[in-house]
């Protein structure tokens, strides 16, 4: 039988403007809903993506008009990935408050890290913190 | 005509209940509405509590999620109660993943939302 899933790759430079960070997002949406990603691994990397790009815009690039985030993304039926790299100085995950111990409830900073490891498979930081891979198996994927 | 753009609100029995505008609430510009619009309610509303109905709600990013925190933390000296109610289960996911279920009072519908003001 002829597979209908079909390999998208993507490899380009955004503006760190947000609205850049949701035509991106409305991309990679598109691809999974095409290549047969169920709802809720497209959910795991939607929130993956959508955290990940925008601590880039804004964390990394400080949403500087002079930088520019680099996304390379892959999608087929089986696998997505993603690097997303931006231009700041980079920082340590590890140093990221825990968001879920009691005293970091009502704080704003490192949900969105924690959210990213949550909805992924696999998370890679380069040493200097500003670029990260991000793979999720399909789920569902027949094997 | 509503003085909210994110936001649509109706009073019912003692409580205000809200529901999002946007399906996916997730636009920067749109989040920062939402947290004031929600602010707002604090002051505003004299009923015995707020009931956010995540009714349609299918995506809800982290910087949403802390306009409601901060919500949460203004209700609380306000002596309002706040309760979350009719999340989809990946939504309802992200307070469980993030420990924010022990923030916030999370209730199935709206009905029992109500009743446990």
């Amino acid at each position: 039988m002829e597979s209908t899933t079909q390999h998208w790759r993507y490899d380009d430079h955004i503006p760190s403007e947000p609205d850049c960070c949701a035509t991106i997002v409305g991309m990679v949406l598109e691809q999974l809903e095409k290549n047969g990603w169920g709802n809720k691994d497209t959910f795991g990397i939607h929130m993956a993506m959508e955290e990940a790009v925008m601590n880039a815009i804004d964390h990394g690039n400080n949403r500087s008009p002079d930088k520019t985030v680099h996304l390379v993304i892959e999608i087929c039926g089986e696998r997505f990935y993603s690097k997303i790299t931006d231009q700041g100085e980079g920082f340590d995950p590890a140093k990221v408050p825990d968001p879920t111990q009691e005293e970091n409830l009502e704080k704003d900073c490192g949900r969105g890290v924690m959210l990213i490891r949550n909805f992924v498979d696999i998370v890679l930081y380069n040493d200097k913190g500003n670029s990260l891979e991000l793979t999720k198996q399909n789920s569902e994927a027949k094997a | 005509m509503s003085e909210f753009e994110c936001i649509a609100t109706e009073v019912l029995e003692n409580a205000t209940i809200v529901k999002f505008v946007d399906q996916r609430v997730m636009n920067p510009a749109r989040i920062e509405s939402l947290g004031r619009e929600l602010l707002s309610l604090v002051d505003a509303t004299s009923a015995t509590g707020i009931v956010l109905n995540f009714e349609g709600v299918s995506f809800f990013s982290s910087a949403a999620i802390n306009k409601l925190i901060k919500l949460e933390s203004e209700s609380k000296k306000n002596g309002l109660q706040l309760r979350l109610s009719n999340l989809r289960p990946e939504v309802r996911d992200l307070f469980s993943y993030t420990n924010l279920d022990s923030l916030f009072q999370i209730k199935d519908n709206q009905i029992d939302a109500i009743e446990s003001l």
